[in-house]
């Protein structure tokens, strides 16, 4: 926003009007499903016209010409043009505004990531910013809008199961080393399984049990009847939350927790700032923070884990991975500091890439359009796309809790374009019923001409209303993320 | 380029281009402001408040005047005061508003009125209970027999009647006792140690904010049981003994010591308590003196006082009492209490009051209590002659008048005579001056005429150092919350004689208090016309006919709903935007009355927004929310400026996305959060530093707390966000306490159970258990960890080495797909 203000330029693609549209020098109503298409034809008219950086692109890029080459052969403006249902002088227009800029930054939120192809679509944009020469300068990259608060900590904490804490490999001899002398104890040498696999597994009975710290599985997961369904099958299962969650129902243990004002501890945003946050105030009952359960159960188990505070532990986190060295809480007390950090003295790292890349060279990815799993059918014609609203915070357990968010937006809400409405006989404030084969939802609708034709937009806030029961099966073919975004619905009025 | 300049003779190293109100600031030079916000557009009507005098320049804005060569400023000359004082003297003109609730002044517990009832209104009971008790540690007690000193003075009552503030009290507290209180944030013990003689409720509330401030408290009785007059006076049907057991309890269990059955002056003296290493002590025994009216064989009569005392004791034969024709004299507490006991023994009881129903100093209402029962009341009517009969008393009695100093005068011509089984006197009780001869310290305690401990009205220490007096024992009968005032007084005065330091004193600030009137006749009707009369929440009464036959209490507190509902008749007086108001800052700092304020109320207040009020009468005009918003979400007119036509037009266009920078920059109130209803000052509240829980830009935020509870939450001026949050940010807090939290570990052996709750111990052994079980017959891999998004780094950290350091798996994963 102070950027708009100084008078920076600003491309806005969304498939709704959303409010940045307003500001922006340039908007793109694109189909929902089609963000490759977008990427890739703005790199076609970048490399076709000649604007890309040539001199970054040597020096840095190790396979322009087979890029080049899949580009320019795959991609020409009219397929793009007719994926995203965009006007090829549109995708022209973009492609200079972006690339004749001085700097520029790439960001996109789930809309990106919540696709079959959203691995990709991250390498397409990553891509642009690589043709263009903008990385390692101030305002420059391409970044996710990380969605949780403390997504990007999770990771970098190990929260993975294909790397240890700060994406270091456990097959790594020297990195193994390291860890064993700090936890005093060997680490696993075989590969861990994402939760979908773990899912998976629980249903085919080979997983028997499972841990979930603050994270409402069986709410939150797309597809969601399948989730149901591998939770109830497991012989043991844990959840640990600040509210009940909806596994709990599938649950043995529920173990209270203490929320963020109850308890100290840091996050790291998604420029990789880690901030402290203190205790405002006490935790009700007998919830203890998270950090305290964990060591206890440690203990239980028959370690000998005496953490005291989370200050302890971000020292030994410090120990076992070297860029969080000069992480101490002492030194957030004030402000944060963006690893890496590798000293106590280190002021922090706020532009990665400056003096050159991890692996040498960039690597340009062929990023390939997947359309979407499903695509609107006769029987089920429209396209639902979850949305998140400002007002609210995903599941929404905390954010519907809030008496004061609770007015601003107190039931779930489908968005339909006013158009569409009136062909089914939906007026505003009615309810509606919103199905396919998976499940149906009750919503009240609204009508907003910010939504496109043959498109439903909706939230997963509620717990009356579980949008994630429509969630199409497909995910993303590298990270598998659920495709919260494209699903085929119908819709119709409730008498 | 640096630059020499000189502000108030000093010299001082600025940069060109920099601006002269930022030097200032930085030099720590006082230059005020209402309008200035850095790195934004002017107003279009700047507040001219932050002007200086430059040498040779003159008087200039110092928020808008950039640094180009060296010069001389000046920032307090007469001229520049004078400008200031003129443009506040405006200001204030135009300003229509309260600073403080009129029903907080009169309370002697000085309690936040105001802001308990705002708690109560949110539902939110347990921070209105903690709210209550930074003052007054027995509320329960309070809640049932405080005489209400606020309620005559509430605003509501210029619309229909005032707010039950007491029984609102009442309820949070009986709340509490049953569902429990926020946890205290308790210091552990220190080594000093402080006696208090006497656990009526001044000696408690002392021993109490002693407690809380670390220091080690002994209290003596010379009864077996803590309460003094509470338990050995107030009866039961008023004050139920569970009630004031558990009250009681609870404070005795953070940590103070008693000890029962020692009589000062018979088991102890000062000099005793001073060799034992206590360096303080607090005297507050009461008044246990019998008051005499002074009429002929008055010694003759039974002493009520004694009567209730040996009564709560169960030292009296009840049966005694039925059928008896019984005389009260003098309309006292005692009297009123002892009149009611009586009734229940089955006795009829008969007060005589030398003057009218007026003039008596307990509260009509407990008279009212009193007549339903069957008491009766003969007023202006006082005892000449007592004689004792063989069997029972006869009372000669006299109508009287009142002379021109309105004493009582007698009225001889109208005597006539009563019998009765039993005669009371009950004119009250008094201090007794007997300690001076229990020892040599005491010996040396001065006492005033009437033979009462002096004290220094400030500090409450007596002319021995170290050694304090409070409560009705300092000041004769009184009341029950003025000696629980007079203990937490005397508690700050040890603790700062303790620590040697000077107490500090209150500012006393009604000059600057903005009112928009005291007197109902002052009182703009069109202010009042903004709220619609709803009937005051009454307690339900038990039917007079049973209640005589028992000792249970009469009134029965108000349920939850009519709580929140009456806490909602609240007029919200106070202003709720005083914590962030730099005009009164201002105000008091340029020493400019509020006298000549505005008396007439010229805007509606908006509440349409649902997230904030506007009260345009506090506006004054700066145009900080309409620069601050990044969404240029309101419309925002004024119209001549500073005079008295001056017009504002305010208003939230479809704009605006709730996030509440506005209010938080407005340095009046005049825009202020819903959510916040409790008036506070950020001296008193701590200022947590925190990040915002729900998205991943992480804003930096600032958590108000006081007494346990976020009060509300503001953007830290930090990157990435700057001070800016979203709605979720600065709103979304009030989740935490939301009674859905678990707050207890639950377990089940199976789905088809219900949960159990269970000690921490016992699930952490269950899952340790199970967990272990399955690796073991299963392997490894046969067991899933998540992580959480929404938990900390060092959470995270833990859980994933409880996965694959002990558990030997890389099954490891988060919700970063959500
Ligand atoms: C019958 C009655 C009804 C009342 N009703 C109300 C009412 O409804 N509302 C209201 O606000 N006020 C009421 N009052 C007044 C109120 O109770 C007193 O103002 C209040 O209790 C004074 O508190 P205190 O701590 O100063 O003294 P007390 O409550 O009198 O406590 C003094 C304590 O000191 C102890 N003590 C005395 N001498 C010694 C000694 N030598 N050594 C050791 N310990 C000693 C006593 O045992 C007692 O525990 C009533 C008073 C009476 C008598
Ligand atoms: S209306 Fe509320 S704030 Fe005003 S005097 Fe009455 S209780 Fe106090
Ligand atoms: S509402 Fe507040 S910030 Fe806005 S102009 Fe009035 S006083 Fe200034
Ligand atoms: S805005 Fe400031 S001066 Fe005005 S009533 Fe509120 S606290 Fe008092
Ligand atoms: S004119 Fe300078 S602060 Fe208002």
């Amino acid at each position: 926003m102070k950027a708009l203000d100084r008078g920076a330029k600003c491309i806005v693609a969304d498939p709704r009007r959303i409010f940045f549209a307003e500001r922006s020098n340039l908007f793109l109503p694109l189909r929902p499903g089609s963000n490759i298409p977008l990427l890739n034809g703005m790199a076609y008219v970048i490399i076709k016209e000649e604007l890309y950086d040539n001199e970054f692109v040597e020096k840095y890029v190790e396979n322009f010409d087979s890029y080049r080459h899949y580009i320019l052969s795959e991609w020409d403006l009219a397929k793009a043009s007719r994926y995203t249902g965009l006007k090829p002088f549109l995708i022209e227009q973009a492609a200079y505004l972006y690339s004749q800029a001085k700097s520029a930054l790439i960001l996109w939120g789930l809309g990106v990531s919540e696709h079959r192809a959203g691995s990709y679509t991250a390498m397409a944009a990553a891509n642009l910013a690589t043709l263009c020469g903008f990385w390692g300068k101030p305002g420059c990259g391409a970044m996710p809008l990380r969605g949780q608060n403390n997504v990007q900590g999770v990771c970098d904490m190990g929260g993975l199961p294909y790397v240890l804490p700060g994406y270091q490999s456990y097959l790594d001899p020297t990195t193994k080393l390291r860890f064993q002398e700090v936890w005093g104890t060997s680490l696993p040498d075989r590969e861990g399984k994402t939760l979908p696999t773990l899912l998976r597994e629980a249903l085919s009975g080979k997983v028997k049990g499972l841990y979930a710290m603050g994270y409402d599985v069986a709410m939150s997961h797309g597809d969601i009847g399948v989730v149901w369904k591998a939770l109830s099958n497991l012989e043991f299962f844990v959840v640990q939350d600040i509210f009940m969650p909806l596994s709990g129902k599938y649950a043995h243990v529920v173990l209270p927790a203490a929320s963020v004002f109850e308890k100290c501890g840091t996050f790291t945003n998604g420029e990789r700032r880690v901030q402290l946050f203190e205790k405002a105030v006490s935790p009700p009952g007998e919830a203890l923070p998270d950090w305290l359960i964990l060591t206890k159960l440690a203990q239980k188990l028959g370690y000998n884990w005496n953490y005291q505070s989370p200050a302890e532990i971000a020292e030994e986190i410090g120990r076992v991975w070297p860029a969080w060295k000069g992480i101490l809480h002492s030194r957030l007390k004030e402000r944060g500091i963006q690893w890496p950090c590798p000293e106590e003295d280190h002021p922090g790292t706020p532009i990665l890439f400056t003096t050159g890349f991890p692996k040498g060279k960039i690597h340009l990815a062929m990023a390939k359009h997947i359309p979407p799993f499903e695509e609107p059918t006769s029987q089920y014609p429209f396209l639902l796309v979850t949305i998140r609203r400002l007002n609210h915070y995903n599941v929404g357990s905390m954010s519907r809790r809030c008496p004061s968010l609770k007015k601003l937006y107190s039931e779930p809400i489908i968005d339909i374009n006013p158009e569409d409405a009136k062909e089914f006989g939906i007026y505003e404030g009615a309810r509606v019923r919103v199905w396919n084969d998976r499940g149906e939802v009750i919503f009240r609708a609204h009508l907003e001409e910010r939504v496109p034709r043959g498109q439903l937009y909706t939230d997963f806030h509620f717990e009356t209303a579980l949008t994630n029961l429509l969630v199409s099966p497909g995910l993303d073919e590298l990270m598998e993320t659920p495709e919260y975004k494209v699903s085929a619905v119908a819709i119709s009025l409730l008498s | 380029m640096v630059i020499k300049i000189v502000i108030n003779n000093k010299e001082i190293q600025a940069k060109k281009g920099e601006i002269l109100l930022e030097i200032a600031r930085r030099e720590g030079f006082y230059v005020p402001t209402l309008c200035y916000l850095k790195d934004k557009s002017y107003p279009k009507n700047p507040c001219g408040i932050c002007v200086v005098e430059v040498k040779g320049e003159g008087i200039v804005r110092s928020c808008n005047y950039v640094i180009e060569r060296e010069i001389e400023v000046e920032t307090d000359s007469p001229q520049v005061k004078n400008i200031r004082k003129k443009i506040l003297e405006n200001l204030v003109a135009n300003h229509y508003g309260d600073c403080k609730a009129p029903c907080h002044t009169p309370c002697p517990g000085g309690l936040n009125i105001q802001g308990y009832i705002g708690f109560i209104a949110q539902g939110d009971f347990k921070a209105s209970l903690a709210l209550i008790k930074e003052k007054l540690p027995i509320p329960a007690v309070v809640g049932r027999v405080c005489p209400r000193f606020c309620e005559p003075v509430c605003r509501r009552s210029l619309v229909d009647q005032p707010v039950a503030i007491n029984n609102l009290k009442r309820f949070v507290a009986d709340y509490c006792l049953e569902h429990g209180e926020l946890p205290l944030d308790l210091p552990p013990l220190n080594e000093r140690r402080v006696a208090v003689v006497g656990a009526g409720p001044a000696g408690i509330s002392c021993a109490y904010f002693l407690r809380l401030k670390g220091y080690r408290v002994t209290v003596f009785d010379k009864e077996e049981e803590p309460g003094g007059l509470l338990r050995y006076g107030i009866p039961s049907f008023k004050l139920p003994r569970e009630v004031l057991r558990k009250e009681l309890g609870n404070i005795f269990n953070l940590g103070i010591e008693f000890q029962g059955g020692k009589v000062w002056g018979r088991d102890f003296t000062l000099r005793d308590l001073k060799d034992r290493g206590f360096e303080a002590i607090f005297l507050a025994i009461g008044a246990r003196k019998e008051r005499f009216f002074g009429f002929q064989g008055e010694e003759l009569a039974e002493s009520g006082f004694e009567f209730l005392y040996k009564f709560n004791k169960e030292l009296i034969n009840l049966k005694e009492y039925e059928g008896k024709k019984i005389a009260i004299l003098g309309c006292s507490y005692t009297a009123l209490e002892l009149s009611r006991v009586l009734r229940r023994l089955g006795a009829s009881v008969s007060i005589y009051y030398p003057r009218s129903r007026m003039e008596v100093t307990i509260p009509q209402r407990e008279i009212g209590y009193a007549e339903k029962e069957g008491v009766k009341f003969i007023y202006v009517t006082a005892p000449w002659i007592l004689e004792k009969l063989e069997r029972g008393y006869r009372v000669t009695f006299v109508r009287t008048s009142l002379t021109e100093k309105k004493e009582i005068k007698p009225l001889p011509e109208t005597a006539f005579e009563e019998e009765f089984d039993i005669v009371f006197r009950a004119w009250g009780e008094a201090p007794s001056d007997e300690f001076k001869n229990f020892g040599d310290l005491e010996a040396e305690l001065e006492t005033t005429a009437e033979g009462i401990i002096k004290v220094n009205p400030q500090t409450l220490e007596t002319s021995v150092r170290g050694v304090f007096a409070g409560g009705d024992f300092a000041h004769g009968a009184k009341t029950v919350i003025q000696a629980v005032a007079a203990g937490r007084k005397a508690a700050q005065a040890i603790s700062a004689f303790l620590e040697g330091k000077p107490l500090k004193k209150a500012l006393i600030t009604v000059k600057y208090d903005f009112s928009r009137g005291k007197r109902a006749e002052e009182f703009d009707s069109n202010f009042l016309d903004l709220f619609v009369p709803e009937e005051r929440a009454q307690l339900k009464e038990r039917d007079p006919v049973k209640r005589i036959h028992d000792f249970e209490e009469v009134l029965i507190g108000l349920t939850e709903e009519e709580a929140i509902k009456e806490a909602n008749r609240c007029l919200r007086c106070g202003c709720l935007g005083i914590h962030k108001c730099d005009f009164r800052e201002i105000i008091i700092k340029e020493d400019v009355g509020v006298s000549k304020a505005r008396k007439k109320i010229k805007y509606a207040i908006q509440k349409s927004h649902p997230l904030i009020e506007v009260d345009l009468n506090k506006c004054i005009a700066c145009e900080k929310c309409v620069r601050i918003c990044p969404y240029e979400a309101i419309f925002f007119r004024v119209v001549n400026k500073g005079t008295p036509a001056e017009y504002i037009t305010f208003r939230f266009t479809e704009r605006c996305v709730n996030c509440g920078a506005c209010v938080d920059v407005c340095p009046t109130g005049s825009l202020t959060k819903k959510n916040l209803l409790v008036p506070y000052s950020r001296s008193e509240a701590h200022a947590v530093k925190s990040v915002c829980g729900y998205c991943g830009v992480g804003c930096n935020l600032t958590v108000w707390v006081k007494n346990g509870t976020i009060l509300e939450v503001t953007g830290r001026d930090l990157p990435p966000n700057y001070g800016f949050t979203c709605v979720k940010g600065r709103f979304g807090f009030e989740y935490y306490k939301s009674p859905e939290r678990l707050a207890y570990p639950m377990i089940r052996k199976d789905r088809l159970r219900e949960f159990e709750r269970v000690s921490w111990d016992t699930a952490l052994e269950f899952v340790a258990e199970n967990l272990m079980k399955i690796s073991q017959e299963y392997g490894p891999e046969s067991l899933g960890f998540l992580c959480s998004a929404r938990c900390s780094n060092e959470e995270n950290y833990l859980m994933q080495k409880i996965a694959r350091g002990i558990f030997k798996t890389n099954n490891v994963d988060n919700p970063a797909r959500v």
